[in-house]
């Protein structure tokens, strides 16, 4: 059941995050991160160096109130002068961004740590976490759709049909194309053609679950969007069009199934990245 | 001679005796500081010669691997691929040295300032500590976890080394001098053999009924999935022709045996699959291809050939 959660709680918190911010276009645009961040990403960097400096300050700056609250003043002073050290290195490390930081405000909140009092502390920590806040609103869904979302258009799919490998959006319009054969068709009444198509596209469908593992390493994600409930949706489609009079109730059941938690869960969780990829590669 | 005989007998029963001061003179500390392949190959030449003929040596460097991590950029492919230390049981830290050695000598033995292996010796250049995890399967756990899984399922008793380290008389340094003052002993291949699916391997069996026809597959002797993967996409193809008495091709249908689709030979179950025969078919053809996880390139298994006398 754990298990379950983590996986809907991060579709949902994807969908949450990424999904608005694409449907209002209008007035959201997700600006690329600036150049000078590559450098601190794989695979130029061999670590994630940035978020290692976030954490660097965020362990630092938590750390002031931790001790604060256990009454172990000398700790929380400590912490409070590597924080500003770390808070001034983080502000060099990307030319583009160092107008976010308040280095003035960052160095009053040290000092304030030295009075001892609560209050005027908190008073002094607001102005800094603002700085940390303004900049991940700006920035962190366009670092994440650059550095932690991997690319659907490196990942090449080997068409069961002929062997060739197609890039990912061309075989999308092929399973698109293969999915409406089978519905068009069988609307017209061309039960045989329908058959047909549907076995093309259980072949192509299935051969989806051989792209999971170029981003996942963790082989659980398959029981989503290729898992047991579209997979049976998939043989009984093929099945119910092999029979003499295929049941329509069972056909457009099973096509609904293939719809809904196949291709438009996939979508939701995975499109919207690609999405402001795509805008960015197009400029 | 007498004193060469004796400090073989040193090495090789009593090296507990040899004082301590001379063994510390002995030791090359550069070993036990993560130095390059090549480095231990100048005394394990054989070993580090099949090493680089392992897929291990090419984790890094393969050309299907740097495609599909998007120009290694994916993290979560980094542990498997560019291991720190190999540890049973445990998921490898990547490391940030020498990445193009991929999965080399260091990660799987050098641990707690020790270099861990099978055997209790005594090695003048460096330390070493007779490790039982060598042996045993687990010892693969940390990358190939599907394939181990497989494996226990089937309760067989061949370990992953026994078919892919197989062991034959030898010795573990090449090195001229000192290979004489060493005992031969077992050497594991070190190319861990792969890629070399065939006949053996896979029983094909072909039923006729009127109308129709059933191919039978049966992976007999290799105690987990054929093909078996972790993260690769190995395959299997099967294709079935039938033709008809002038040799027309009328039907041709293919099946995708891959682990990545759950679709790959268990162990010692029989996969069959159904056809109709079309009208007229007169000679059915059976074809099995592999393609590896690391390579486009697909050869052939077997081929068989069936006249249809109904
Ligand atoms: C100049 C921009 C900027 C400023 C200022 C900034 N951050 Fe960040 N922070 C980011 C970005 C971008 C990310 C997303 C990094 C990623 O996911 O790769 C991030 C991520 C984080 C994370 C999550 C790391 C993770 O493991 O995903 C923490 C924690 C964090 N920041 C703490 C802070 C704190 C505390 C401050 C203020 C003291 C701060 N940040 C100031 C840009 C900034
Ligand atoms: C191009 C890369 C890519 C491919 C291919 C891909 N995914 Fe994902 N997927 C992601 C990323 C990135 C996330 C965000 C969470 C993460 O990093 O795992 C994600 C999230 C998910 C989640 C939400 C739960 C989670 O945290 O993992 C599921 C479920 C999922 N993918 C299933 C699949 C399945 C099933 C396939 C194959 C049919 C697939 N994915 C193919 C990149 C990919
Ligand atoms: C692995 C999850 C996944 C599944 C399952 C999936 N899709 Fe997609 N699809 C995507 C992603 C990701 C894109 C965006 C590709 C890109 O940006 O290159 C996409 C794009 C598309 C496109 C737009 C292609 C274009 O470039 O014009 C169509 C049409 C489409 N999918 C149809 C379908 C249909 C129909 C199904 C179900 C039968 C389906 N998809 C199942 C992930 C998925
Ligand atoms: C640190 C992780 C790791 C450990 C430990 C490990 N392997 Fe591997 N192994 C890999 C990776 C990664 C590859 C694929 C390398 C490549 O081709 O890019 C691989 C490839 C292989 C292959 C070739 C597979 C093929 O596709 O042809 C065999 C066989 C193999 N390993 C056997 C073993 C055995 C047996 C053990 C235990 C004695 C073992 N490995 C221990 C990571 C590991
Ligand atoms: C849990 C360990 C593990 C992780 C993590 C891992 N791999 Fe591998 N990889 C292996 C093993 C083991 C093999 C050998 C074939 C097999 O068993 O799948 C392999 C083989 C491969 C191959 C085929 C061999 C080659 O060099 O062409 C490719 C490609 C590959 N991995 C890509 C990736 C990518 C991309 C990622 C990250 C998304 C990744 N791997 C993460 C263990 C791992
Ligand atoms: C200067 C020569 C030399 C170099 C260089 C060298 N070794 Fe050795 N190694 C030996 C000798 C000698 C033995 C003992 C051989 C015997 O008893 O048959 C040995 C034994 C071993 C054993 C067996 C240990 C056991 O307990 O089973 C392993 C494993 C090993 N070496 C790994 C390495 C690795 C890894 C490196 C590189 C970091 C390396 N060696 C470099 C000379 C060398
Ligand atoms: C994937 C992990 C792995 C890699 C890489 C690896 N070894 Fe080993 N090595 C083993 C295992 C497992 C054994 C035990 C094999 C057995 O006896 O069944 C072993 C055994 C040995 C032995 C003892 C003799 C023997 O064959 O049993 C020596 C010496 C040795 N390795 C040296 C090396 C050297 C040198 C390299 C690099 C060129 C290397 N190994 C690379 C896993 C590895
Ligand atoms: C009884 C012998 C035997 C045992 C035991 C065995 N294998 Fe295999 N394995 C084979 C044969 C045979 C092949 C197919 C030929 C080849 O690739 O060399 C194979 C193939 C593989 C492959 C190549 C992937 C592919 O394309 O199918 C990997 C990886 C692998 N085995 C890992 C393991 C691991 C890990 C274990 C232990 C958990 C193990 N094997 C135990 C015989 C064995």
């Amino acid at each position: 059941m754990k298990a379950v959660c983590r996986f809907s709680c991060v579709a949902a918190l994807v969908f949450l995050i990424l999904v608005p911010a694409v449907a209002s276009a209008k007035d959201f645009f997700v600006k690329q991160p600036p150049a000078s961040l590559d450098k601190l990403y794989p695979p130029l960097s061999k670590e994630p160096k940035w978020i290692q400096q976030m954490h660097k300050m965020s362990g630092s700056f938590g750390g002031v109130f931790v001790n604060m609250k256990e009454g172990d003043w000398e700790n929380a002073e400590k912490l409070a002068g590597q924080f500003v050290e770390a808070y001034k290195e983080t502000s060099k490390m990307v030319p583009e961004w160092e107008e976010y930081f308040d280095l003035d405000a960052a160095r009053k909140f040290a000092e304030t740590v030295k009075t001892r009092d609560g209050t005027e502390i908190g008073k002094a920590a607001g102005p800094v976490g603002k700085t940390c806040g303004k900049c991940h609103g700006d920035n962190e869904v366009s670092v994440w759709a650059k550095y932690h979302w991997p690319s659907f258009h490196e990942v090449k799919v080997i068409d069961p049909h002929d062997d060739k490998e197609v890039e990912f959006d061309e075989y999308m319009k092929s399973i698109s194309g293969a999915f409406k054969g089978v519905t068009v068709n069988f609307k017209e009444g061309q039960n045989d053609r329908a058959g047909k198509a549907a076995r093309v596209f259980k072949a192509k469908y299935t051969e989806l679950k051989s792209t999971c593992s170029k981003c996942h390493t963790n082989g659980d994600v398959k029981r989503f969007y290729v898992g047991e409930s579209v997979s049976a949706a998939l043989s009984g489609l093929v099945d119910e069009l092999r029979k003499e009079k295929p049941d329509p109730g069972k056909v457009w059941q099973n096509v609904g199934i293939i719809g809904r938690e196949g291709c438009k869960h996939c979508h939701l969780v995975h499109r919207s990245a690609s999405f402001i990829k795509e805008r960015w590669e197009e400029k | 001679m007498l004193g060469l005989a004796l400090i073989y007998l040193l090495i090789n029963k009593k090296y507990e005796w040899i004082p301590k001061p001379l063994v510390e003179r002995a030791r090359q500390p550069d070993l036990l500081e993560n130095p390059a392949a090549k480095r231990c190959g100048e005394c394990h030449e054989t070993i580090f010669k099949a090493w680089q003929q392992s897929r291990h040596a090419r984790a890094w460097v393969s050309e299907t691997y740097i495609k599909d991590s998007e120009n290694r950029s994916k993290e979560k492919c980094l542990p498997c691929h560019i291991p720190r230390e190999v540890r049973a049981g445990r998921k490898p830290e990547p490391r940030l040295k020498l990445r193009e050695e991929g999965i080399y000598c260091v990660p799987c033995h050098v641990a707690r300032g020790k270099i861990n292996g099978p055997y209790a010796l005594y090695s003048p250049p460096h330390p070493t500590d007779k490790s039982d995890g060598h042996r045993k399967s687990v010892f693969c756990v940390p990358c190939h976890e599907k394939t181990y899984k497989e494996w226990r399922a089937t309760g067989h008793d061949d370990t992953c080394q026994k078919c892919h380290m197989p062991r034959a008389a030898g010795r573990l340094v090449q090195n001229p001098i000192l290979k004489y003052f060493h005992a031969p002993k077992d050497v594991a291949d070190r190319r861990f053999p792969h890629g070399e699916i065939g006949p053996r391997e896979i029983a094909l069996r072909v039923d006729f009924t009127p109308g129709r026809v059933r191919v039978v597959l049966l992976n007999d002797r290799v105690p987990h999935f054929i093909p078996t993967a972790d993260n690769g996409d190995p395959r299997l193809y099967l294709t079935v022709l039938q033709f008809d008495g002038a040799g027309e091709r009328l039907d041709k249908t293919r099946e995708i045996l891959a682990p990545q689709q759950e679709t790959a030979l268990p162990y010692k179950k029989e996969v069959a699959f159904q056809y109709p025969l079309e009208k007229g078919a007169r000679r059915l053809s059976v074809l099995v291809e592999y393609k590896p996880a690391w390579s486009q390139e697909k050869t052939e298994v077997l081929r068989e050939s069936y006249d249809i006398n109904f």
